[in-house]
């Protein structure tokens, strides 16, 4: 190797040094003003800001017993304008019910068009009997009121570098609502897509955006088609009938080989469809589903250990550097224990998608639903568990991260 | 709300970190396995930064890891996987990677595959570029005194005086008991690392005799260091080609989120607490010493210990309170230097196997060329940048996904400034545009069709390291490593740059550089900086 080296140490030593000396001399040399932030977190605090102070400026009503909220930035409290999204995708909402801070996903029906430049968002929310937030909302929301919501959030979106050309839609009551913002979206964008949406309603009074759908299907005839399928039809009623079944997918939509298929609906709507669209043997990135928020009878689940159904149990919660004893039902998800105990950790999606929730299940055991269960393998590994979609089903000790506001 | 509900993170500790990434996890541990209680506050709702992964449908995708080096096989461990099992009882599944890497270089149709040990890879060099053995034997030799010399430098005291690093290296050389030892008892291997060390790669390798092509096919881990190699420093280089043809490269079995939710969990194991969605927005600091932090819901801790898990940028730019503390020489040091690439990666669920798919090696470097000024130059603009780095994780774990699938991932990087004019409105459209181009790219240099078998596609750019990570303007490789910007000047250079008693950095943006093995290694070393400060 000797004949590699040059043995005058001596310049070499030089040569060291002078690294040194170079590297005092760019540092005197350059500037002494802090860099207060930089442009890739102003851009991700613009896409994703972690709390959106919005007001809301106009409440309609729409068919099936559904209210529109429109909601505009309130400028008062520094939210400047709404956040850039993508149609399908949702806000969380953060309300404050007597005492108890709870959060709610709703999907966005407005376009992102409507969005735009300080803009608006609407969300339409279906009033539940005995719904908590829904129960709140018809109360309490009006003209001027206040309302935090997170950044837009969820994967529900069209995605042309996976999905086909062709976009089938099959929507159920209040999941029309995804499905309005991107057929507004496809019209307002001139997107290079073909949209077939089949919306399937008990009776005909309970179609939703009726005639919103029917216009942007004519503004893009040659790439929008609507079609209302109504269980319960009364005698005006002259489109198709029945439930969404494979056949009259079939029949609407076309053939199904080579389309993407989207479906947003209740629970029950989709364990239905999975069933009827097996018969179309689609390779599995030719479905997308959108979450559908808590279970609602997690005991029906036939995984479910029968003896903790009905039950009540205590959970030991550590948060921050306090602990409590609450209350958890076996039938309701340990985020809603949380939240009624008045400890509400961050959620977004409560479907155990979004990771928000995590926590560290210390001891005792839940119950997840395998199909919904979206935690990664490390967290399994480490007892992280996502409260929105667990269930008590034995006395529980839990650390839970501290909400960020 | 009701009053007085509000969990407070409150509770005694010895030293708060600013963040859970490998380098703030890594000084948890270094802390809690000598009996301190570290408090560790991370903004994210997951330990690891980068080290992380995230599940879309069916699919787990490892978010940034391709390899790391220093694990080693259980008989012959490399440093970083001595530090978390020996030292901190951390138990990882390690998955060796099969090889080192297949290069594609585009314009000149090279297609090659290297495996890892030395006189393998010499060997599948030599085969496609015949007269290589001789000075590729030559270099490697070379290469491993400096890996060598470099190992011995990290451990001697701070601000070493150059009579005694001459010193240190001769006492290495002679206590040496390495294969290469003969060659090493001749004084002149001091003089071969001193002679190497303000050199850059370029001014070493290409002096070698080296045939061009030879050259190319060497060059490839040059992405992981990000900076051409007329610019990067040859002891950085030296002692991480070493490394991995040595060691082979290792991955955790549950993507790196296993590392950080091992360490996380052995960390509180001992005693340390580690507190999520916890942002730190000032750390307070009363005439050169550290008082506190305080949280972005307003709580302050007292503490006079910090270890920020940030870049210095950023901890002197907007985390030191008052502004006024950040000393004036520290926000020069910091403007000095330059900021790594930032990343962009596409994330791809495909709903078909390898074999079909005919995506048989887990580490592909595709490049237009291997000229790394000219592929460096491409990363300045807002398109499709002229090299890829991608790996397909079913080739070293092959249940990563479900039966007939494979998961693909697709990285690059851009000067960081690249991506500051993007608007929020165009946000969507160029990350697809460029995941488009990334894809056809991929298909092109392989001959294969993925394109047409996407069940899930993700997409990450500078922003969503920035959001996720916090990292300064999305930059994923620290500072660049200029020869006077590289670690032998920042060791060199400790004390001198030591500004404010009682904080320490950690993690890429430290003294060791960027990549996991070097930022668990800085974690390790501000752990035990803090400790000696707080008299333990
Ligand atoms: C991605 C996504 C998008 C959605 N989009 C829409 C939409 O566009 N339009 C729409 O109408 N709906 C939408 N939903 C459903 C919506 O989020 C709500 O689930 C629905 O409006 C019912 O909420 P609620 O609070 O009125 O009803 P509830 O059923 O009362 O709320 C759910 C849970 O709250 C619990 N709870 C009851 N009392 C308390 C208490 N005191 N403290 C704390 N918790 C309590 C209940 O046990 C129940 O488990 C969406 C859901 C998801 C996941
Ligand atoms: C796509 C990609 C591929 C890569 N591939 C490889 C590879 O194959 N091999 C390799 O060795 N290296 C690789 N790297 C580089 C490697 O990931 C990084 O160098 C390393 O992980 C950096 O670790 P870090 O300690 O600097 O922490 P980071 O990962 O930057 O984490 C910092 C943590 O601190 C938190 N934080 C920051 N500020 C605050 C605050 N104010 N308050 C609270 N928390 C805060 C952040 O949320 C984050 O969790 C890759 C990186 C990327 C992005
Ligand atoms: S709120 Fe999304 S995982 Fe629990």
């Amino acid at each position: 190797m000797s004949e590699l080296i040059n043995f005058d140490g001596l310049k070499d030593m030089a040569a060291l040094l002078e690294l040194l000396p170079e590297r005092k001399k760019r540092m005197k040399k350059a500037s002494a003003e802090p860099q207060t932030g930089d442009a890739m977190a102003a851009l991700a605090r613009a896409l994703h800001p972690e709390l959106q102070r919005l007001v809301i400026a106009d409440v309609r009503q729409e068919a099936a017993g559904a209210r529109v909220f429109r909601l505009v930035s309130d400028m008062e409290s520094g939210t400047a304008a709404p956040a850039v999204f993508r149609a399908g995708q949702y806000l969380s909402l953060k309300i404050d019910i007597s005492g108890v801070r709870v959060a709610r996903p709703y999907s966005i029906s407005s376009s992102p068009a409507d969005a735009a430049d300080g803009g608006f968002y609407e969300i339409t929310i279906r009033k539940k009997d005995g719904g908590f937030l829904s129960e709140h909302a018809w109360k309490e929301w009006r003209v001027g009121t206040k309302i935090e919501a997170s950044g837009p959030a969820g994967f529900f979106c069209v995605e042309p570098l996976r999905d086909a050309r062709h976009i089938v839609g099959l929507a159920g009551g209040s999941g029309i609502t995804p499905f309005r913002s991107m057929l507004k979206d496809i019209v307002e964008t001139g997107a290079d897509v073909k949209f077939t949406l089949l919306y399937g309603v008990n009776r005909p009074d309970e179609i939703m955006f009726k005639s919103d759908l029917e216009a942007f299907a004519a503004q893009a005839p040659d790439r929008i088609n609507v079609h209302f399928v109504c269980c319960e039809p009364d005698a005006a009623w002259c489109g198709p009938t029945g439930f969404l079944t494979a056949d009259s997918i079939r029949k609407l939509a076309g053939d199904p080989a080579g389309k993407s298929f989207f479906i947003c609906g209740p629970q029950a709507m989709y364990s239905f469809l999975e069933t009827e669209l097996k018969q179309f043997e689609l390779p599995k990135r030719r479905v997308r589903r959108e979450v559908f928020g808590e279970t609602a009878d997690v005991s029906a689940h036939p995984d479910y250990p029968t003896d903790a159904a009905g039950k009540s149990f205590s959970m030991t919660v550590h948060c921050g550097s306090e602990t409590t004893v609450i209350p958890a039902n076996s039938s309701e998800s340990a985020l809603v224990a949380l939240e009624r105990a008045g400890i509400a950790p961050p959620s977004e999606c409560r479907s155990g998608e979004c990771g928000f929730c995590a926590s560290i299940l210390m001891n005792g055991k839940v119950f997840v639903i395998p199909e919904t269960d979206r935690r990664r393998l490390a967290a399994k590994k480490f007892d992280v568990f996502h409260p929105c979609s667990s269930y008590p089903v034995t006395d529980i000790e839990v650390k839970v991260p501290l909400d960020k506001s | 709300m009701a009053e007085g509900k509000k969990a407070k993170l409150g509770g005694a500790c010895d030293a708060v970190i600013i963040g859970a990434g490998n380098g703030g996890l890594a000084a948890a541990l270094a802390l809690a396995v000598r009996g301190a209680k570290p408090l560790v506050l991370e903004q994210h709702n997951a330990p690891g930064g980068f080290a992380t992964s995230f599940v879309r449908g069916r699919f787990e995708f490892e978010a940034a890891l391709h390899e790391l080096s220093s694990i080693g096989p259980e008989n012959n461990k490399g440093g970083v996987r001595r530090f978390l099992e020996d030292e901190g009882g951390v138990d990882i599944d390690w998955v060796p990677i099969p090889e080192a890497y297949r290069v594609i270089l585009t314009d000149s149709g090279m297609d090659a595959r290297l495996p890892f040990g030395e006189a393998p890879f010499i060997d599948a060099i030599e085969e496609k570029v015949p007269g290589s053995r001789e000075p590729l034997t030559r270099y490697f030799a070379l290469c491993r005194e400096v890996s060598g010399a470099l190992g011995l430098l990290a451990k001697t005291a701070s601000n070493p005086s150059p009579k005694r690093i001459m010193k240190d290296l001769k006492k290495f050389v002679a206590e040496s008991a390495d294969p290469f030892d003969d060659a090493r008892r001749n004084a002149s291997n001091v003089v071969t690392f001193l002679r190497t060390l303000p050199k850059t790669v370029d001014e070493v390798t290409l002096k070698m005799g080296i045939p061009p092509k030879a050259v190319d096919l060497l060059y490839p881990y040059w992405c992981y260091l990000g900076i051409p190699m007329s610019r990067m420093n040859f002891t950085i280089w030296a002692a991480m080609l070493i490394d991995y043809i040595d060691y082979g490269a290792w991955i955790p079995r549950l993507r790196s989120q296993e590392m950080s939710y091992a360490i996380e969990a052995r960390v509180r194991e001992l005693g340390g607490r580690v507190e999520y969605n916890t942002r730190v927005d000032r750390v307070l600091v009363e005439r050169g010493r550290v008082k506190g932090v305080v949280t972005a819901s307003g709580e302050t801790i007292k503490t006079s210990a910090v270890i920020a898990n940030t870049s210095p940028t950023q901890l002197y730019g907007s985390l030191v309170s008052p502004a006024s503390e950040a000393p004036a020489a520290a926000l020069r040091n910091v403007n000095s230097r330059k900021l790594g690439g930032a990343g962009f990666v596409v994330y791809l669920g495909l709903d078909a196997s390898p074999v079909e798919l005919g995506v048989n090696d887990y580490g592909y470097f595709i490049s237009k060329t291997m000229n790394t000024d000219a592929v460096y130059g491409s990363m300045e603009k807002l398109d499709l940048v002229d090299m890829q780095a991608t790996i397909c994780l079913n080739n070293a774990i092959p249940d990563c996904s479900p039966p007939g699938t494979t998961i693909i991932s697709m990285t690059t990087l851009y000067k960081p400034g690249v991506w500051d004019a993007v608007k929020p409105k165009e946000y969507a459209a160029l990350k697809n545009r460029l995941a488009d181009a990334m894809i056809s790219q991929f298909d092109d240099a392989l001959g294969t069709d993925i394109r047409s078998r996407v069940e899930e596609i993700e997409v990450a750019t500078p922003a969503t390291f920035a959001r996720y990570a916090r990292s300064f303007n999305g930059g994923i490789y620290g500072y660049e490593l200029d020869p006077w910007d590289s670690i032998i000047p920042r060791i060199l250079s400790e004390k001198d740059e030591s500004y404010i008693k009682g904080l320490e950095v950690a993690g890429g943006f430290a003294t060791m550089g960027h990549g996991f093995s070097s930022s668990l290694i800085s974690g390790r070393s501000a752990g035990l900086k803090t400790l000696a400060g707080l008299g333990g």
